[in-house]
């Protein structure tokens, strides 16, 4: 594992610096600097940390998904469009529809992938300074004498630092590990699925308007939520205490975080958006004011009527001398012909082809199940009528 | 033949690091992902847009692919239908291509 040290030595160092740094803060403050709740707490200020400097990036996936109230009509017709479908192919086509959505509105509910990513070398990173401390305590650490900050003699403290008599760098599935370890790493990992859990059952549960709730991928979600906890206790017996500590802090964050948005900025037609606009209504009447219901905007475009086309010659205003008559009777005689055509039987017509290009996937809602909004085609071809 | 059998050697030797890195990304899909929740902008998902990419182009031009549109992915971009570019020529890739529809 020396070459994954090398890569993440940079990052493993300032691990070590800002946990050191908390250490002594609290120590300053008065907590036991050789026991486990100030070096426990040490791994929390990590995450403050690391997740303070991520918080303009939440901020800005907020701001983007305020425009989740415009698409609210169109999303609902892609969900109508797909009801009671299963088949991978409409899921598919649904998911590729809802994204256009997204991208055609200029937002999105999803917090995109790089952060996860920017933040899993310092979770690694973490697990390596963790699982290198008994080594640096005993002094056989093959890299260096320390890490950063870390000091044999700082490592040999934090060796024998417990909580509840466990070692922050024992895990479970080490040799000879005692009951003490167990025991906060099978806490640990309830907490963890506990808090993983709650956070996602509220974002689909109440965030999420009914008709998401519906279909197979909502199903699909809703069975990763329940094989979780048997996910994280794979993963988690491998882990160094401390590192767990690490992850379960992070989720309550993620929890605090998502519990903001859910009550500031619920999705629209979900159930936190029902009782954001009681509380709105409650504090009004309070005050004395009754709000008026916000509507959201739809941009639709004009349906109807189109204007129909001129002919050029016809456009021009009406010659007044009487030496073009001739010619004017003669260019106004073929239309009077061909406007005694009948408009095709539009109304018959249409909703068999719209339901032909609907299978087909790529149509607009509402542009023409509509009988009474077909209107007659100018026939580019004109029959001859004699 | 022989020649034959050399160049199917060749072809399964060549494939190994993509089916390593496929083998990965499937346990990043069933072990890691479900931990975060749905949170790619993209359709597909990175995971699924890195499978089809390292299945299409083979691991080298498959792994560059991805990690382009890992960073695309992030917090200042739109997301939306983003697929992975169709295969070269066959004489290119020595190794498996897939079908370029889906």
């Amino acid at each position: 594992m020396s070459w994954f040290d090398g890569l993440l030595w940079p990052i493993m160092v300032v691990v070590a610096w800002i946990m050191v740094q908390f250490h002594k803060v609290l120590a300053w403050l008065g907590m036991d600097p050789a026991g486990g709740v100030a070096w426990t707490l040490s791994i929390v200020g990590l995450v403050i940390v690391i997740r303070i400097i991520l918080i303009p990036l939440f901020f800005k996936q907020i701001r983007a998904s305020r425009g989740m109230q415009l698409l609210a009509p169109e999303m609902q017709a892609i969900q109508k469009k797909y009801k009671g479908k299963q088949d991978p192919a409409s899921r598919e086509a649904m998911s590729r529809e809802t994204m256009a959505l997204y991208k055609k509105h200029g937002t999105n509910p999803f917090s995109s992938c790089l952060p996860i990513l920017l933040q899993s070398p310092i979770f690694f990173a973490l697990f390596r300074v963790l699982y290198s401390m008994p080594l640096i305590a005993a002094g056989t650490y093959e890299r260096s004498p320390n890490i950063g900050p870390i000091t044999p003699a700082v490592a040999q403290e934090f060796e024998s630092a417990t909580i509840f008599g466990a070692p922050l760098s024992g895990y479970f599935l080490q040799p000879g590990a005692d009951i003490n370890i167990k025991i906060v790493t099978v806490i640990l990992i309830v907490a963890m699925s506990a808090t993983t859990f709650f956070t996602q059952r509220q974002l689909t549960m109440k965030n999420m308007p009914p008709s998401a709730l519906q279909g197979p991928m909502a199903q699909q979600q809703k069975m990763m939520l329940y094989a979780l906890p048997v996910i994280f206790a794979i993963s988690g017996v491998n882990f160094p205490i401390g590192v767990l500590i690490y992850w379960t802090t992070t989720n309550v964050w993620s929890m605090g975080q998502q519990f903001y948005t859910i009550r500031r900025m619920p999705a629209p037609g979900s159930a936190a958006e029902k009782a954001f606009k009681e509380r709105k209504a409650r504090k009004a009447a309070a005050k004395g004011i009754v709000i008026e219901e916000e509507k959201p905007v739809i941009e639709e475009k004009p349906r109807g009527q189109r204007p129909q086309p001129k002919r050029k010659d016809r456009a021009k205003p009406r010659p007044v001398d009487g030496t073009s008559t001739g010619a004017e009777a003669s260019s106004t005689a073929e239309p009077s012909e061909t406007s005694v055509e009948k408009p095709r039987p539009a109304a018959g017509q249409r909703p068999k082809s719209s339901g032909a290009s609907g299978a087909s996937g790529a149509r607009k809602p509402s542009s023409g199940a509509k009988p009474g909004a077909a209107r007659p085609k100018p026939s580019p071809k004109k029959k001859p009528t004699k | 033949m022989t020649r034959q059998r050399l160049v199917t050697m060749l072809r399964f030797v060549a494939a190994l690091p993509g089916r390593a890195l496929l083998l990965l990304l499937r346990g990043y899909q069933l072990f890691i992902s479900p931990m975060t929740g749905p949170s790619c902008r993209y359709y597909p998902s990175c995971s699924q847009y890195a499978v089809i990419a390292v299945q299409r182009h083979g691991a080298v031009r498959g792994a560059l692919l991805a990690g382009w549109r890992l960073l695309r992915c992030n917090p200042w971009s739109a997301g939306g239908i983003d697929d992975v570019p169709p295969a070269r020529s066959h004489k290119h890739s020595l190794t498996h291509v897939a079908s370029p529809t889906s």
